[in-house]
């Protein structure tokens, strides 16, 4: 439920380690769905049951304003007890000269491409990923597959929301379309 | 994503992201300064020289000032949070929850008490107040700024993704605040006046209400944050 509206109906989705894609028409509730996986919506009814914490990039970056870059990675991969390369993450995602200006004073591409050196910052079994190319440039979207790549390789269970990117169905492992509130395998 | 119990040093976290991002844009802070600030100005003049120096109208306004003071510093905070959904990240990991409140209850005290130190030497100043027992009311000052954030920061969290938060914070606050507001008004008078025994017993009374809504608001908060 979503502002009294039930946005999710018998929604089932089993996603195991590999790349799983989510599809589905604007408003459909992917983001809901997503974010009920992660506890950010509460269920009215069902289960959800995910193995340890999972690492959620929504659409947007969800980074504090007034923190750098490097501050907010820092801050969050201490929250969950890892010591992480911060330094080292956002270099590799090309944010060397903006790694330590308050993250309002980013591009809304940087912006991005912090969000998504959390990949590499904060290991996570299960990755929950909300449109992660949008904003993007072609050298972050090469980057990201990377990223996305290297968490596959690692055994990780990636559930990827995007409209565009068909490349990746050859990738996937599991693809899934969501409609009426009823995920059906696509 | 609660269950785990949190831990002081997420608690310590959360305060230390809050007082950095105050520190870089310290607007809050700013503009509770400057809010506290004109009101003692005013007092002063609307009183007139004596009715502002007596010590119970002295207090009633600097604590009314700093009242109003945690509840724009606590709103712009949550602000920040939610512009770009910041505040999911946190409250998506373990604990988050708990330590979110707790860490921003901590975070918002410093800043208070920075508002209520600046407010407190221009009122002292200002009036010309004579403190007959400073100890005190240093006591009563810090108890007081403690007492203020576990309500408003529960006030912001019940009311977090409501469009007319703004209105409402002051509403479902102030009421609570009341009785805060009344103890730390009559302590710091008591204080400033020379009667320890009283001022002692408001200290009690506002220590006990900063604990029994810290507790209240961990209890309510992991299943009030949407």
């Amino acid at each position: 439920m979503l502002d009294d509206r039930p946005v999710l109906r018998g929604a089932t989705l089993e996603a195991g380690p590999g790349l799983s894609l989510l599809r589905g028409e604007n408003g459909s509730g992917k983001t809901t769905l997503l974010r009920a996986l992660v506890g950010l919506v509460d269920l009215t009814r069902g289960r959800r049951s995910v193995t340890g914490t999972p690492l959620y990039i929504g659409h947007r970056p969800m980074l504090l304003r007034g923190l750098t870059a490097r501050e907010n990675l820092t801050f969050l991969a201490s929250f969950r007890g890892v010591r992480a390369d911060v330094v080292a993450a956002l270099r590799r995602w090309g944010l060397e000269d903006a790694m330590d200006r308050p993250v309002d004073r980013l591009s809304a591409g940087q912006r991005r491409r912090a969000a998504l050196a959390r990949l590499e910052t904060e290991p996570a079994a299960v990755v929950l990923l909300d449109e992660p190319f949008a904003d993007l440039d072609v050298d972050a979207i090469i980057l990201l597959r990377a990223a996305v790549n290297g968490a596959l390789a690692r055994r990780q269970a990636v559930l990827m929301v995007t409209h565009l990117h068909h490349e990746l169905d050859a990738d996937a492992a599991a693809r899934f379309h969501l409609k009426d509130g009823i995920v059906t395998p696509a | 994503m609660s269950g785990e119990p949190v831990t002081l040093g997420k608690i310590v976290l959360v305060a230390l992201r809050e007082l950095f991002a105050e520190r870089r844009h310290p607007d809050g802070l700013a503009a509770a300064l400057t809010f506290t600030g004109m009101l003692v100005l005013l007092e002063s003049l609307a009183f007139g020289p004596g009715r502002a120096r007596e010590p119970a109208t002295a207090s009633a306004v600097f604590w009314i000032a700093v009242v109003f003071a945690a509840s724009l510093v606590t709103m712009r905070s949550f602000d920040r949070e939610l512009e770009d959904d910041a505040i999911d990240a946190v409250i998506a990991l373990p604990g988050g929850r708990e330590a979110l409140y707790a860490g921003k209850v901590l975070a918002i005290a410093v800043v208070v008490a920075v508002v209520a130190i600046a407010a407190g030497a221009l009122s002292i100043l200002l009036l010309d107040l004579g403190i007959a027992l400073p100890g005190h009311l240093v006591l009563v000052g810090a108890l007081g700024v403690v007492a203020l954030p576990p309500v408003v920061v529960l006030a912001n969290v019940l009311t977090l993704r409501v469009r007319a938060r703004v209105a409402l914070v002051p509403i479902l606050a102030f009421p609570i605040l009341v009785p805060q507001l009344l103890a730390a008004t009559q302590g710091a008078a008591a204080a400033l006046s020379g009667d320890a025994a009283a001022a002692l017993g408001w200290s009690g009374l506002l220590a006990a209400f900063a604990l029994v809504y810290a507790v209240l608001g961990l209890t309510i908060v992991p299943a009030a944050i949407e």
